[in-house]
């Protein structure tokens, strides 16, 4: 399709699809977001927030796209100095809102710095697996990677921002794989990403269900982390059951290597002992979340009472929607969050099926969008910084619409484009410009 | 990044993870929206809308005579619409400041809350509130966010335990009737609605249309605006066939007699239509109002006398089923009723001896003599010579055995007995068997009600009406909805003069036989008496009988059955006769009735259950 005989010869400096999209799904989050605020209290500030971020947002992308994204490859030092002065900064003389320290307080305005950090540790792990392309199947390149990482997110936990970190973490995990990293490592880092979050699951099921400790073996496994004893027992024996899988393997004349059972069974007590880390760790809304997902009718009126009152929303929107602003679900205050984490809810009660439809349309025509610069790029650094910004907006767009239908469990994360933000919209649209960016300067001759 | 085949597979497996995704999310959306639409949008609806019902004034159910027997009474109720307080000590606080003006257990009153509060439904904490508790709770109201007081119709009976096996009564609901109609949106868990006789046969008529006021709340259950106020519109009115004045005279006369047990049923023999319907033991309905549930209503230990006497009865007919083996008799064509027979006090059967109920004996009586005196022997020689089967045969004619299809639940049908009906059963039928079913002994059972229905079928020349109660329904806005006709169920074909006969025998039994105290000035009264053979105590005492004035068609039959009675004569006929004089009044010369009898029973108010107990034992 490149070497299409016949085709201008005009390169199109700008991907209007992508832009469109985008601008698409910011006036659909802009009329929800109108429409949700109607009873709130802050009403007037919310509306002007939202309409100084847009043209904010728009001089922040031109601004971004104008610019040679190769920039920041160069620079790389900079950029990563600077977001991690940004972040610490904001420990220091950031404003506390919600019990998290996360944002500095201008005259007109607050700037939430985590949102920016995204964006740059995007391009700075493009840079990194770039320089590293040669030896991308090493270990070490996964692990240098996640050292990036690491003072990035000792800093969000500083705040707390938790939920920054779960988005981030993915990204840098899908930036990985579309750099070639190699699929063991990447399967070993998923493998401890899921034990440590399926022992507090397991833990919170039988909690949920007391009549299966009448087993034994259950008790035995959910009174694990209660004792250094029981944890010592739990290690020896997954360490003993590997070393004998893999001796069964050698018998069989399986050509295994021992190296993946001895790291098998590293994740698992690793896991396990993070997994005991995170459940101390859980705060009790936390908790109560993870309980509401597994078993929402476990507590219908108290954490569960904002997850069922956003599905009722939705559902009530039947095919045509209520009808923009007179969605009662949302604009008499029965769903919580509706203008920031929860504005699906709005959408599909007030726009109906249809109205999902083109939001979950629109999502997925970016996304192939943004894929398509990815391909078309100059440089391998103009793909993983495609890739990364990509792998954003899928992480959003699964947890989000995840929590809302029920198939993941709350968290505060919003959807980006449409949730209300300034911030998160100004920070998404210069990820949005880097994309253009790519795109503008690819090698191509459409 | 062309060059790299790697980069463009992962970027492929990439895009595949979105798009499946997208989809899963599409699905879901699919589910919750498109299929789930109309559940939710009525989940949203309920979260936003509360309602406070107001109760519909029930139709209220007259008299033939237009003495009200059922109607409606304001009264206030306290009423609690949850709103966001969530089940916790701010309820349990509400809860102990409203025990003490309700005079209601705290415990009781906590739960009651905290389950209308978790399941989000208004619920009723206190109904008939008196005037003194209504100031207190009005403070208390501004105090407590969903505490309220409305104004109902209640039902009320005037007359309180009145016709009261008929009308029936309401109720609570109950879990079998929510089973039922928790489907039907014009029902809640606190209505009330009718659980026995006509309240609850004809509940869809006497309910009538809810009215209700419709807020839109916000979530934390702030009221932003009224979206409707519908006003409730009356249930229709029911106008019986029954005559309060006859129907008090049968309560009374019931109530006076020996046991205070027994059935009074009194019909019209032109239409079927019922003049008066008595049943003791009774019961006051009102109490039910009062209280809610049933068990409620009743001092310790106490059953409701639910059992209707009249429907449910069933008893030997005794003498009265005489009239019957008259008609076979009559009709067989063997008999000459000016023949006489001799009665010595005994019959023999050849293997046994039967007895008339006369000792003595009647000496030579012909067929008049052998009804009026109710001479035994007589009907043991004709009876057997008639033959059983035609006995039988006018048996099922006068609609023994078979319901006579009023519309009340749970009639009986009684049981007809016969050589027929013991081949049926395959077993034999003896000679013994004759001469009891000629007197009316052995294995017939008949309800008051089939007494009653046999009676007015020899007063009409035969014809058996189905017996209905309601005359007509009227409609809140004065349309009448149903109107009761006639419905003749079946005939019984006599000659001409096997009737004159009859009525003559019956004529004389009033007159000169057993049934001289059913004697009326200025009507002619014909009647029969009867005792029922009861192994268990005291005999039960019958006595069936219409009359007619002036030779015109007789307008009342009554079948009178007292429970221990031992002797119709005595026991049963002066209740028949205070009825057939209360019916009649207006025809007879002078004064009849007497005023006591006349009057519908003052208002019950003072422990109806206490003083029942008394009488009945």
């Amino acid at each position: 399709m490149i070497f299409t005989p016949g085709a201008s010869l005009k390169k199109n400096r700008m991907d209007w699809v992508l832009f469109i999209a985008a601008m698409a799904l910011l006036a659909i989050g802009t009329i929800a977001i109108l429409s949700s605020v109607a009873a709130l209290p802050g009403q007037t500030r919310i509306v002007r927030v939202q309409f100084t971020a847009i043209p904010l947002a728009l001089i922040a992308m031109a601004a971004v796209w104008s610019v040679n994204y190769q920039v920041y490859q160069d620079q790389w030092k900079f950029v990563y100095g600077a977001l991690l002065v940004f972040l610490a900064g904001v420990l220091f003389i950031g404003v506390v809102d919600k019990g998290a320290r996360s944002w500095y307080r201008l005259p007109f305005f607050s700037i939430q710095p985590s949102e920016f950090s995204r964006v740059g540790l995007i391009l700075v792990l493009a840079n990194f697996l770039d320089k590293r392309m040669g030896k991308i199947k090493e270990l070490r390149t996964v692990l240098g990677a996640f050292a990036l990482c690491v003072p990035v997110f000792l800093l969000l936990i500083k705040q707390p921002d938790f939920s920054a970190i779960l988005i981030t973490f993915p990204v840098a995990l899908i930036m990985l794989f579309a750099a070639g990293a190699s699929v063991f490592h990447l399967s070993i880092i998923v493998g401890y990403a899921v034990i440590s979050a399926l022992f507090p699951v397991l833990w919170t099921i039988i909690n949920l269900n007391p009549e299966l400790l009448d087993n034994s073996l259950v008790s035995y496994f959910f009174h694990l982390s209660d004792s250094w004893a029981g944890a010592a027992v739990f290690v020896a024996a997954a360490a003993f059951g590997f070393w004998l899988l893999w001796r069964l393997s050698v018998q069989l004349y399986a050509n295994l290597s021992g190296v993946y059972f001895a790291g098998a069974a590293l994740v698992l007590i690793l896991g396990f002992f993070s997994g005991v880390m995170v459940k101390n760790q859980m705060k009790d809304y936390q908790q109560k979340r993870l309980e509401v997902f597994l078993s929402p009718e476990s507590d219908p009126r108290g954490a569960g009472y904002n997850l069922l009152q956003a599905r009722i929303a939705i559902g009530s929107g039947g095919i045509l929607g209520r009808g923009i602003f007179s969605g009662t679900q949302s604009r008499l205050g029965f769903v919580p969050e509706r203008h920031t984490d929860f504005i699906l809810a709005v959408v599909g009660e007030e726009m109906g099926f249809w109205g999902m439809l083109l939001v979950t349309g629109l999502y997925a025509l970016m996304m192939r969008r943004i894929m398509l610069g990815a391909r078309l790029a100059r440089d391998r650094f103009g793909y993983l910084v495609n890739c990364g910004v990509l792998g954003m907006f899928l992480v959003y767009f699964c947890i989000n619409f995840g929590m809302l239908l029920g198939l993941a469990p709350v968290a505060g994360v919003p959807l980006p484009l449409v949730s209300y933000g300034g911030s998160n919209l100004v920070a998404t649209m210069m990820a949005l410009g880097i994309a253009e960016s790519v795109y503008a300067r690819r090698y191509a001759l459409v | 990044m062309r060059d790299s085949q790697t980069s463009q597979e992962r970027l492929d497996l990439l895009w595949v993870l979105a798009s499946s995704a997208a989809l899963i999310f599409i699905v879901r959306l699919i589910s919750l929206q498109v299929i789930g639409g109309s559940y939710y949008r009525e989940l949203a609806e309920k979260n936003r809308t509360q309602v406070i019902s107001q109760t519909a004034p029930r139709g209220r159910i007259y008299a033939a005579d237009g003495e009200a027997i059922a109607t409606s009474k304001p009264s206030f109720s306290l009423i609690y619409f949850p709103g966001q307080t969530k089940p916790g000590p701010e309820l349990d606080r509400m809860a102990r400041s409203l025990a003490g003006p309700l005079r209601a257990d705290f415990e009781d009153l906590r739960r009651t809350i905290t389950r209308a509060a978790t399941r989000e439904t208004p619920v009723r904490l206190a109904e008939n509130l008196p005037s003194k508790v209504m100031l207190s709770l009005s403070e208390l109201k501004a105090v407590y966010p969903g505490i309220d007081i409305i104004v109902e119709a209640r039902r009320y009976y005037p007359f309180g335990a009145y016709l009261s096996h008929l009308v029936g009564y309401i109720g609570k609901m109950d879990s079998r009737d929510w089973a039922r109609l928790s489907g039907d949106k014009t029902y809640s868990m606190d209505s009330r609605l009718g659980k026995a006789g006509l309240e609850k046969m004809y509940e869809k008529e006497l309910k009538g249309k809810d009215g209700g006021i419709y807020l839109e709340v916000d979530s934390r259950g702030k009221l932003n605006r009224v979206l409707e106020s519908r006003k409730w519109s009356p249930g229709a009115d029911i106008y019986l066939t029954i005559d309060s004045k006859a129907q008090a005279a049968a309560e009374e006369g019931l109530k006076k007699s020996v046991s205070g047990k027994g059935a009074v049923v009194a019909l019209d023999p032109r239409t079927g239509a019922v003049l008066a319907f008595a049943s003791m033991p009774d019961y006051d309905p009102n109490m039910f109002v009062m209280s809610g549930s049933e068990k409620e209503g009743l001092a310790a230990g106490e059953v409701l006398p639910e059992f209707n006497v009249a429907l449910q009865g069933t008893y030997p007919p005794g003498s009265i089923f005489k009239v019957i083996t008259s008609a076979a008799i009559l009709e067989s064509g063997r008999v000459d009723p000016s023949e006489r027979v001799f009665c010595p006090g005994w019959y023999d059967a050849g293997s046994r001896i039967f007895k008339c109920w006369e000792k003595k004996g009647h000496g030579n009586v012909d067929f008049i003599e052998g009804l009026a005196k109710s001479c035994d022997v007589y009907y043991y020689t004709m009876g057997q010579r008639a033959g059983a089967l035609a006995i039988e045969k006018y048996e099922r004619a006068f609609g023994l055995g078979r319901p006579s299809g009023i519309s009340l639940p749970d009639e009986r049908s009684g049981n007809v007995f016969g050589p027929s009906q013991r081949a049926d059963k395959k077993s034999y039928w003896f000679i013994g068997d004759t001469l009891n079913l000629a007197i009316g002994q052995g294995e017939t059972l008949v309800t008051p009600m089939q007494a009653a229905d046999m009676i007015a079928a020899v007063a009409n020349g035969g014809v058996l009406h189905r017996p209905y109660y309601v005359d007509r329904i009227v409609r809140g806005d004065g349309q009448v909805m149903k109107r009761s006709k006639p419905e003749i169920t079946g005939e019984v074909r006599l000659k001409d003069s096997t009737w004159a006969l009859i009525r003559e025998g019956l004529h004389s039994v009033v007159d000169e036989g057993t049934g001289r105290a059913a004697q009326i000035k200025g009507a002619e009264v014909y009647g029969k008496t009867g005792t029922a053979q009861n192994p268990h105590g005291k005999d039960h005492a019958w006595f069936v009988s219409y009359a007619t004035v002036n030779g015109e068609p007789s307008r009342v039959a009554v079948a009178v059955l007292v429970e221990h009675g031992e002797h119709g004569a005595s026991a049963a006929a002066p209740i028949a006769k205070a009825v057939i004089e209360a019916v009649l009044r207006s025809d007879l010369p002078g004064k009849q009735a007497r005023p006591a009898q006349g009057e519908p029973p003052a208002p019950s108010t003072a422990a109806p259950a206490g003083a029942r107990a008394q009488e009945a034992t």
